[in-house]
């Protein structure tokens, strides 16, 4: 962006039939043939949006407000599976949070970030904890993770059950690091006091 | 007759070039610099889209006038803004192989090009944020040079202008859509940069998984050669390995 008169015109074209732009020449640079990918996928967004009556054809409403049909199915995906949950069917339970985490992260880009952060944070937990209820571990640490990522602060289930999830892997000293950080963002959350006093004991009982 | 000894005043005159030369030196160089900065980046004259582009064949334009810009100025900020290169290419699409006419670039992928670039902007305007304080604080501490934040300030102002370019170019796209493209583009920004954390930390799962499995097995194989221990008092040996391969749980497990 050296100067703002000019461009370096590159080499694409437009595929008649589909619309969909693509670089020209045998050996398209990668930047390129990604960015033009992206804006593809841009552009057939675009032309999946609902146009209600009166609005501007084909292009992207401002993120609020929200459409509201993706959060209630969403938030139905989610109350399913903590049915199921409850029912101690756990599979069922990660297949309805599965779908849900799917549901919300196709969610359209330019609606607003932070609630898709708040859905996801919530089905990863749930997810994480279904997980954790069969016993799988690994799967379990990184739901946790992915919910802590959507959500740091006010997440004390997800920090706590990544912590737990590392203890009983005996990944200890991780898991001492990892629930050390998660008091620093919650402050001092019962829960997570009572599991790093936990994981001290048993990092102690295994040096002795 | 006037008797020059030309061998002694050698010494005077080499003095003399030497000085020259390096005054002329440092001014060419210094000149150039000072260009450099003060050339302040013309008033965009890009056109809304609906008219055609000003220049007609900026193929032609392009490249002797970014080399001149590369030259005179210091080096910009950013490096070449490929989503503006893009939309600008799509304005301007040559006719296919016999056509007459420039196939006709339908609006949706306009926009969403427009859009491709504001987000662009976006994320370089958060760092155009983040790094202000920073190298201000270096300037005054003197530990970055005056070209750095002139360079800087370059590129703030060409974000400006970069910035009221699109809010144009996309009320030209559709009514009333400048106010509203670089909210949608915050939101595109933020929610592309969460969905690649999410899927790096998902992508851990199979590696974790399979490490779990390794482990496991591990602790089964040493549980069972204390029972074997215990009966026998005999010692087998293996060999421990970190790799997340899962191995038959015969293995001497390593302790982590």
């Amino acid at each position: 962006m050296s100067d703002l008169d000019h461009f370096s015109m590159l080499p694409i074209h437009m595929d008649p039939q589909s619309k969909a732009i693509l670089p020209s020449g045998s050996r398209p640079s990668r930047a390129l043939a990604a960015e033009l990918e992206k804006l593809n996928a841009l552009h057939r967004a675009i032309l999946n949006i609902e146009v209600p009556p009166g609005a501007i054809p084909l292009v992207p409403p401002p993120p609020i407000p929200v459409n509201p049909k993706r959060t209630a199915n969403v938030s139905k995906l989610r109350d399913s599976g903590n049915t199921e949950y409850r029912r101690q069917k756990y599979e069922e339970a990660v297949k309805l949070y599965t779908q849900g985490i799917e549901m919300a992260l196709q969610r359209p880009l330019w609606e607003p970030a932070a609630l898709v952060r708040e859905e996801v944070s919530m089905l990863y937990a749930n997810r994480a904890q279904s997980h954790m209820a069969m016993g799988n571990w690994p799967e379990g640490a990184v739901d946790a993770e992915a919910s802590v990522e959507a959500r740091r602060v006010g997440n004390a289930k997800g920090w706590w059950r990544r912590g737990r999830c590392l203890t009983e892997m005996g990944r200890l000293e991780e898991a001492r690091e990892w629930v050390k950080r998660a008091l620093e963002m919650e402050g001092e959350e019962a829960d997570l006091v009572s599991l790093l006093k936990d994981i001290e004991e048993r990092i102690d009982k295994a040096r002795a | 007759m006037l008797d020059i000894d030309w061998k002694g005043l050698a010494l005077p005159f080499a003095y003399l070039i030497v000085l020259g030369g390096a005054l002329m030196t440092f001014s060419t160089i210094y000149r150039r610099r000072k260009a450099g900065t003060q050339t302040n980046p013309q008033p965009p004259s890009l056109s809304p889209s609906k008219t055609p582009y000003r220049h007609p064949s900026p193929q032609t334009l392009t490249p002797n006038f970014s080399h001149t810009a590369e030259s005179a100025n210091l080096a910009p900020w950013f490096g070449p803004h490929l989503q503006r290169d893009i939309y600008l290419s799509l304005l301007h699409l040559d006719p296919e192989d016999g056509a007459e006419k420039a196939p006709k670039v339908p609006d949706g992928v306009l926009r969403a090009a427009l859009l491709r670039r504001a987000v662009e902007d976006i994320e370089r305007l958060i760092h155009i944020k983040t790094a202000k304080q920073a190298c201000g604080a270096l300037l005054q501490r003197g530990s970055v040079g005056d070209d750095l934040w002139q360079r800087f300030l370059r590129a703030e102002k060409e974000m400006e202008e970069e910035l009221r370019d699109v809010v144009t170019e996309a009320n030209a796209l559709a009514p009333n859509w400048g106010p509203v493209i670089f909210q949608s583009a915050h939101e595109i920004a933020a929610n592309t940069k969460l969905r690649q954390r999410l899927e790096e930390i998902q992508a851990q799962t199979e590696a974790e998984k399979a490490w779990w499995l390794k482990k496991r097995s591990q602790i089964q194989a040493e549980f069972m050669k204390e029972l074997d221990e215990s009966e026998k008092g005999s010692t087998k040996d293996g060999h421990e390995d970190d790799a997340v391969v899962i191995d038959s749980p015969s293995k001497k497990g390593g302790k982590k």
